[in-house]
């Protein structure tokens, strides 16, 4: 039996395992789970196994593409305007306006931060640091999806941190892409290279052009076996272009998951096909960003990591505190509402692999890949812990309307 | 045709885009193999109109918008691929390991393999005797040594004999067939999957051992030969038995747990030197049979649900991988062969019922649902071109052209056989068109 097979059997075992381990944490502590992915992708990687090794990652891009892409149009599906213009506009001025904060705070701290420990000039720093604002700023659903499935009553809020987490999606993708947009090197082509507003507009068109024809091209199918081939094609085509150009395929993947759940008829089945692989292409995003995992490549990676996750931390709860104050809605939300952002998942992986995979002339992109790890390594796992901490203090108060628990997504229709 | 509007302008969008880019890179190939995906979901969708099935529009799909025709999609692009073909080999392979049920082998095993026997050896002596035949007219059979010759007769006759699951299942299916003959041809093509893996795997075994392709110095020995098969069936059964307590014990992430598992399976065959696809199969196998039948339906449900998106790319890059003008110009050799095939089928499959006292209408109809060839074959002529780069490919421009007629004539011929045998419900075929978004009665 050779040493390679043997491998294969460990880390198939170690995958067991770890899935257990975690299934149990999850039912016993109330911890989502999904770092095992990450673990079996470390296993399988070039640091442990090989058994992924850099030529099969580099087969593989395409699928990471698509999976970046998938999870853009999923958090695209979840804008419903009709949903969103029932949701009380004090609640999306506290979104946007926490979104906003975090993102400036955290891109201002760790420019000055990565300059410092990198002893790089300022303005170098910026791009990495600004990808990092647009990681911070993603907060994972996961955790108030768990609660809200066990609350028998939901008010302010948990409606609050559901369009607080949908906004923070919209933010970080809008604020990534555009910064793609203006860092893009010139094509290698003999036409004149775009301007980034140019590639800002190319950007929103491929998706605005994509939502409108696959919206045509879709049509009134209701079949959701045969919705997930048209719809897959699509993103695929619509990531596909956006990366060929160097973009990031999460902003246009959002438009056109946000165009076709909107403007078709079969909106519900086509969340339904969007959704049916999202848990299976964010586990193998997190294979694949355990195996591309490279720490070696830059020293004390392990330093910013951790400035990294306090300065998000620090950005967080206290963007959370300021938009609800400058909101009127500190009483109602409380001091610490932010906490319940914390969690980060799927967006901040898909963000961190783009940079750290498809866009490595960037600066730093180890340090922003292993921020990003370290970041949902820590707060994946408590994310339902902080948001039950925050929403079980606060339904006690009177104020708590009695409206009956309804799905995680931030505009998404309600349950029936 | 709004569909094939959308599409052209598309392809135009996809045009505009391409000079924005730099050409060659991973994602010039994701980008046209998402307009390859909907190009082959069009046609697929077209062909059902003209009772085709749907893997026929996406191989033509495949065909005319690949490097040889209208060249939508690169030769790199579709090379970058190769690694979502390699996948939906083992998928299918797994999936159809996961068809054959054991009490169902037990009830009418005998039988079948009678028919299946006696149809499988008059299609190998056909096949091998007409290619002998015209081997001067034969690209890969051309200037060649004898022990080449025996090798490479070997090897196509072993991958010519294969017949389709995924038609046959695909037709039942839509049809909603359930007679004696639906059940026998499903039957036997299932075991015959697993009887041609067996037969490819010494065919390959002898080919290296008489002509070792170039770079492999050593000839494999008998032992080889048998730890290949005897090994593919143990780690197989591993497989599936892992699969088995997943299935007891976890049950969770089924889609993606099954695309893990054939991750694995063709991992662990690689690395323990056995055959991908009847590891594969032997996993399938092992999965559906050791596991509780409402865990092991749950497990088939979502093979089924991922293998739908995992044809149309399968077939869409293998129609993109066919030589056009190859297969024009091969043409007047492979029809000959498809004729002696399909008259070698009706011939053995005909005495094989005899011999295994079937009843009447399996005698005559039976044979007309084994002419279809697909993915397997596909998958195995795959194989052979990674061993013999250079007559491997010639003899997969070949094969695909045997299996595109073959595509297009078998499923017209069973549908005709479940017609004559009167095995076709009297209803509107279950085809997802005409029952989408139609309100049952009564639900």
């Amino acid at each position: 039996m050779s040493g390679e097979f043997l491998l294969v059997l460990l880390v198939a075992g170690s995958y067991l395992a770890a899935h257990w381990a975690f299934e149990w944490l999850g039912h016993r502590y109330m911890l989502v789970s999904g770092a095992e992915y990450l673990l079996l992708g470390i296993l399988l990687g070039p640091q442990v196994s090989g058994v992924l090794h850099a030529s099969v990652l580099d087969a593989f891009a395409p699928f990471m593409t698509l999976a970046l892409g998938w999870i853009g149009a999923v958090v695209g599906s979840n804008f419903l305007v009709p949903r969103l213009v029932r949701t009380r506009l004090e609640l999306l001025r506290v979104a946007f306006t926490e979104a906003t904060l975090t993102l400036v705070v955290t891109a201002v701290l760790l420019t000055a931060a990565l300059a410092w420990l990198y002893r790089l000039p300022l303005g170098d720093t910026v791009p990495p640091a600004a990808a990092l604002g647009a990681i911070a700023v993603a907060s994972s659903p996961a955790g108030i999806a768990m609660l809200t499935r066990r609350l028998v009553r939901r008010g302010l809020v948990v409606r609050q941190i559901e369009v607080a987490t949908g906004v923070d999606a919209f933010t970080a993708i809008v604020a990534y892409s555009l910064l793609l947009c203006i860092a893009h090197a010139a094509p290698t082509s003999s036409i004149r290279a775009p301007t980034p507003t140019e590639w800002a507009v190319i950007s929103v068109a491929i998706g605005c052009v994509g939502g409108a024809l696959f919206h045509l091209f879709v049509g009134s199918e209701r079949n959701v076996d045969r919705l997930f081939i048209s719809i897959g094609g699509s993103v695929i085509l619509v990531s596909g272009a956006a990366a060929y150009l160097r973009l990031s395929p999460l902003l246009p993947a959002m438009l056109v998951g946000a165009m076709l759940a909107n403007t078709t008829k079969n909106g519900d089945e086509i969340r339904l096909a969007l959704t049916r692989v999202e848990r299976p292409l964010y586990f193998v995003l997190l294979i694949f960003a355990g195996a591309a995992w490279d720490p070696g490549t830059t020293a004390w990676w392990v330093i910013p990591a951790v400035v990294f996750v306090i300065v998000r931390t620090f950005a967080k709860l206290t963007s959370a505190r300021l938009a609800a104050f400058f909101n009127g809605l500190l009483s109602s939300l409380g001091a610490r509402w932010g906490r319940a952002l914390l969690g980060q998942g799927g967006l901040a992986i898909a963000i961190a692999l783009d940079y750290h995979l498809f866009h490595g002339d960037l600066l730093l992109p180890d340090v922003v890949f292993s921020a990003a790890v370290t970041s949902v390594l820590l707060t994946d796992l408590s994310s339902a812990r902080l948001v039950h901490s925050v929403v079980r203090r606060y339904t006690r108060r009177a104020f708590e309307a009695s409206t009956p628990a309804t799905a995680h997504a931030a505009f998404a229709p309600d349950e029936k | 045709m709004r569909r094939i509007i959308i599409l052209a302008l598309l392809y135009a969008g996809v045009q505009l885009v391409l000079p924005l880019g730099e050409v060659g890179r991973g994602s010039e190939a994701l980008l046209t193999f998402g307009f390859l995906v909907l190009a082959a979901y069009t046609v697929g969708e077209l062909t059902t109109f003209v009772g085709l099935p749907k893997i026929v529009g996406y191989l033509f799909a495949g065909i005319a918008f690949g490097p040889s025709a209208l060249a939508a999609v690169s030769a790199t692009a579709v090379g970058r691929l190769s690694p979502v073909s390699d996948l939906a080999i083992a998928l299918i392979a797994f999936l159809a390991g996961a068809e054959l049920r054991w009490s169902d082998l037990r009830a009418t095993g005998a039988k079948l393999a009678k028919i299946m026997g006696v149809e499988m050896l008059f299609s190998v002596v056909g096949i091998a005797a007409v290619l002998i035949g015209v081997r001067q007219w034969v690209p890969f059979l051309t200037g060649i040594s004898t022990p080449q010759l025996v090798a490479f007769v070997l090897l196509f006759t072993a991958i010519a004999i294969a017949h389709s699951p995924s038609v046959t299942v695909a037709l039942l299916t839509e049809t909603g067939a359930r007679g004696p003959v639906a059940k026998s041809t499903l039957g036997i093509v299932l075991l015959s999957d697993v009887a041609v893996v067996l037969f490819f795997t010494l065919a390959q075994t002898i080919a290296r051992s008489i002509a070792p392709p170039s770079g492999m110095a050593t000839i494999a020995s008998p032992l080889l030969v048998v730890w290949e098969i005897a090994g593919s069936l143990v780690v197989g059964a591993a497989v599936g038995f892992g699969v088995s307590l997943y299935l007891r014990f976890v049950h969770r992430e089924l889609m993606l747990f099954t695309m893990l598992v054939t991750f694995f399976g063709a991992a662990l065959a690689r690395v323990a030197h056995v055959e991908t696809l009847l590891t594969l199969m032997t996993a399938g196998f092992v999965a559906e049979n050791f596991s509780h039948s409402e865990r092991s339906e749950a497990m088939r449900h979502a093979l089924e649900r991922s293998a739908a998106p995992v044809f149309v790319v399968f077939f869409a890059l293998a129609g993109a991988q066919i030589a056009v003008g190859e297969v024009v110009a091969l043409l007047p050799i492979v029809l000959p062969i498809a004729v002696v095939r399909a008259f070698a089928i009706w011939l053995g499959a005909g005495l094989g019922a005899r011999w295994a006292k079937a009843a009447p209408g399996e005698r005559r109809y039976v044979w007309m649902g084994l002419v279809s060839q697909a993915g397997v074959a596909i998958g195995l002529v795959t194989l052979v071109s990674s061993i013999y780069p250079a007559a491997g490919a010639s003899m997969r421009t070949f094969l695909l052209a045997l299996i595109a007629i073959n595509q297009v004539v078998g499923p017209i011929l069973f549908r005709r056989a479940l017609v004559a045998a009167g095995e076709l419900p009297d209803r509107t075929p279950a085809d997802g068109s005409a029952a989408v978004g139609t309100p049952v009665a009564g639900h």
